[in-house]
């Protein structure tokens, strides 16, 4: 059961490379992104066993991967209708076929209990992602792509090293064999693993990985990625991923840290994680600002994100972990939705190519299209935390922790957010409602604007009203992975 | 047991060596070939240690590495070399000898954070780790060090060649041979990256889509 949402996609995406017109593709990609959807959530009642085996924490973000996937695959739809002769057909469907190995990986490193298949995972999605960053095959593109391999591929060797250092560290708990890469195995024999070469394998995971949740200093190949790739796929989905590599690195902080709990002789994870946290955090309100391409200024704005979640990790306890975890949900469901929006009113402005998301061609879209307007501006204003958004909850949570836990790094993370928060704002006004560029006239919305303001209202409901059921989970899941 | 130690040093011992070299060659050609060299003692390292642990998984690694890495890669690059013309010196973006200090600093530093922390690890290991660590960051360093996207890509492969060494040294480890095969994936990618780049290097205004709109529009 568990095993269908993950290779129904990857074999799909065979018949996908060599089937179809470029609109039949995507049609074709959604109904599947649809049935994955339902597969993750049949999870739930059978999260499998051995190697492939999800927990909590893994069903939750499976779950959400397959929802963001299929409102992605949707909006993908009006997407290729606007964009079909910009790329060639074989193009076109090997950029669905990715989309479904970017999907299956996904999951797959979601649901894996084995640090090797995690990697193999993640090295999977890297792989797929850098290919459909190059699809356009503009000299842009080529070269955002080939950064985003380099770092990718350092980080993926980073990652595969600090993943041998970790069985190397379990081989005194439990001995040479598959239990030695087992996550549930190795949390639950963390007490007797080896310590300092368990911090060790921790900095190479957490570099690893932390370039594939692009913490600063590794988070260059992101914005380009963003900005140059084929829209929906290397930015509404990128998400998940981010997600992945962040969730990676949350287990194996757990690991070290109930090492040091128990006496050993690990050192505390949180000093690593706050440092590249905050780096994140102020870089990303340093250099906001001065950007000037509206994919790119997003970009830079998931990086910030990535860095408020490695710092809350970095706090530790359960109710920071808990919102670092909230966080990473809503973020999720804020900035999918948000691309789709930005994809949606670059349509409405002629073209929704790379290079045509200039906040100076956008600015004003409340003049094309009033619902698309408000609805774009929504999803920006989500972004920022203040109330009502939903990641006003969340970063509620993660401030009083630290506040708590940690007081003397509050009043930095306090200065950075604010320094996001007012770059971010300062575009809202000029985007939404500033004077459009000459000879702008009014359009219809496409439906998928539709799907935005449902990623808006769930995570607004996520966040004030979460359901008691998810909530418990969540809570558990927290408790556990303190 | 000593001659299991003292061979599984010497082989660590040459492919650090060839690791360490690559910072000091100019030319590109002489890239390829240590990265060769370094590949088939891999190989070798891999078969050593199939036989020393009686892992068949091993014996699969070292001729995956062989075929792939000791043969078809350096071929591939090679062909790259003379396809583009690249038979001349690399440049590199810092003074030869500096790098090569730095080189040493770095096994150095591998040396000094893997012996103490693996204290409890079985003495094979840990000196194979100390030699593997030194191998990837000597690779990371040739990837800083050079301007050319063929010299980077060597320094890559040579880091992807101390993780494979640093994977068959771990007693008993599983999916040894799927991670190669993975890595190799990866570094397969690389290489026809390079080919996508140097269209982009060589002709610096071609935009390839502009193409294909033609090409559709004249068909």
């Amino acid at each position: 059961m568990i095993l269908l949402p993950i290779f129904l996609p990857i074999l799909a995406a065979m018949a996908l490379t060599v089937w179809g017109r470029p609109l039949q593709g995507a049609i074709a990609n959604a109904v599947l992104s649809f049935f994955v959807f339902l597969l993750t959530l049949a999870v739930f009642t059978s999260p499998g066993s051995g190697l492939i085996h999800a927990d909590a924490l893994g069903l939750l973000f499976g779950a959400l991967t397959g929802f963001i996937a299929l409102t992605t695959a949707l909006a993908n739809i009006f997407y290729v209708r606007g964009a079909e002769a910009r790329l060639a057909p074989p193009l076109w469907r090997l950029y669905h076929a990715l989309c479904q190995v970017v999907l299956g990986a996904t999951l797959l490193g979601l649901y894996a209990d084995n640090i090797g298949l995690l990697w193999a995972a993640v090295e999977g999605a890297t792989i797929a992602a850098t290919f459909a960053v190059s699809l356009p095959r503009s000299a842009s593109a080529l070269e955002a792509a080939w950064k985003y391999f380099i770092l990718g591929g350092v980080g993926i060797g980073l990652a595969l090293f600090g993943t041998m250092l970790v069985y190397l560290a379990a081989q005194p708990a439990l001995g040479p064999g598959f239990a030695a890469m087992s996550f549930s195995a190795l949390s639950s024999h963390a007490a007797w693993m080896d310590g300092s070469l368990l911090t060790l394998a921790f900095v190479f995971i957490l570099f690893g990985y932390g370039t594939k949740a692009a913490l600063v200093p590794l988070h260059g190949w992101l914005p380009d990625a963003y900005a140059e790739g084929p829209a929906p796929l290397t930015t509404s989905l990128s998400g998940p991923m981010l997600n992945l590599a962040l969730i990676a690195i949350l287990r194996f902080r757990h690991l070290l840290q109930a090492n040091q709990a128990s006496g050993g002789a690990a050192m505390p994870p949180g000093p690593f994680l706050l440092t590249l946290g905050l780096a994140s955090v102020f870089l990303v309100g340093f250099s906001l600002s001065r950007r000037r391409d509206a994919r790119r200024f997003f970009g830079f704005s998931s990086i910030e994100h990535s860095g408020i979640v490695a710092f809350a990790f970095g706090i530790g306890g359960p109710a920071a972990i808990f919102g670092g975890l909230l966080h990473m949900v809503l973020q999720t469901l804020v900035k999918s939705g948000l691309f789709i929006a930005l994809i949606g009113a670059a349509g409405l402005r002629d073209s929704t190519a790379p290079g045509h998301y200039g906040f100076s061609h956008l600015r004003g879209i409340v003049h094309s299209n009033k619902y698309a307007g408000w609805v774009l501006g929504g999803a920006i204003f989500g972004l920022v935390g203040l109330p009502p958004s939903g990641l006003f909850a969340s970063e509620f949570i993660i401030i009083s922790q630290t506040v708590q836990r940690n007081p003397w790094v509050s009043a930095p993370l306090g200065l950075g957010l604010l320094l996001c928060t007012v770059a971010i704002l300062r575009n809202v006004g000029p985007l939404i409602f500033g004077s459009p560029p000459p000879h702008t006239r009014p359009q219809k919305a496409g439906a998928e604007m539709h799907l935005v303001a449902l990623h808006l209202a769930l995570a607004v409901g996520l966040a004030f009203a979460m359901p008691g059921p998810i909530l418990a989970l969540l809570s558990n899941v927290a408790g556990a992975l303190q | 047991m000593s001659l299991t130690f003292s061979l599984a040093h010497l082989m660590g011992g040459i492919i650090l060596l060839c690791g360490y070299s690559l910072l000091s060659q100019r030319r590109l050609a002489a890239m390829i070939m240590l990265y060769q060299m370094q590949a088939c003692v891999l190989a070798l390292a891999a078969f050593w240690q199939g036989y020393a642990q009686g892992e068949i998984n091993l014996y699969l690694t070292g001729i995956i590495t062989v075929a792939l890495k000791g043969l078809l890669l350096p071929a591939g690059l090679r062909e790259i070399v003379l396809r583009f013309n690249l038979v001349r010196a690399v440049e590199s973006a810092m003074p030869m000898a500096m790098s090569l200090i730095l080189g040493v600093g770095l096994i150095g530093i591998a040396v000094l954070v893997v012996l103490p922390s693996t204290m409890s690890a079985v003495s094979l290991t840990r000196e194979d780790l100390a030699i593997a660590l030194s191998v990837v960051l000597l690779g990371l360093l040739v990837m800083v060090t050079r301007r050319s996207a063929l010299a980077q890509i060597i320094g890559f492969l040579s880091t992807e060649n101390g993780l494979v060494l640093a994977a068959i040294g771990m007693p008993g480890m599983p999916f040894v041979a799927e991670f190669s095969v993975a890595l190799l994936v990866l570094l397969a990618f690389l290489v026809v990256g390079i080919f996508l780049l140097r269209i982009r290097e060589h002709f610096d205004t071609l935009d390839v889509t502009g193409i294909e709109a033609i090409e559709r529009r004249g068909r």
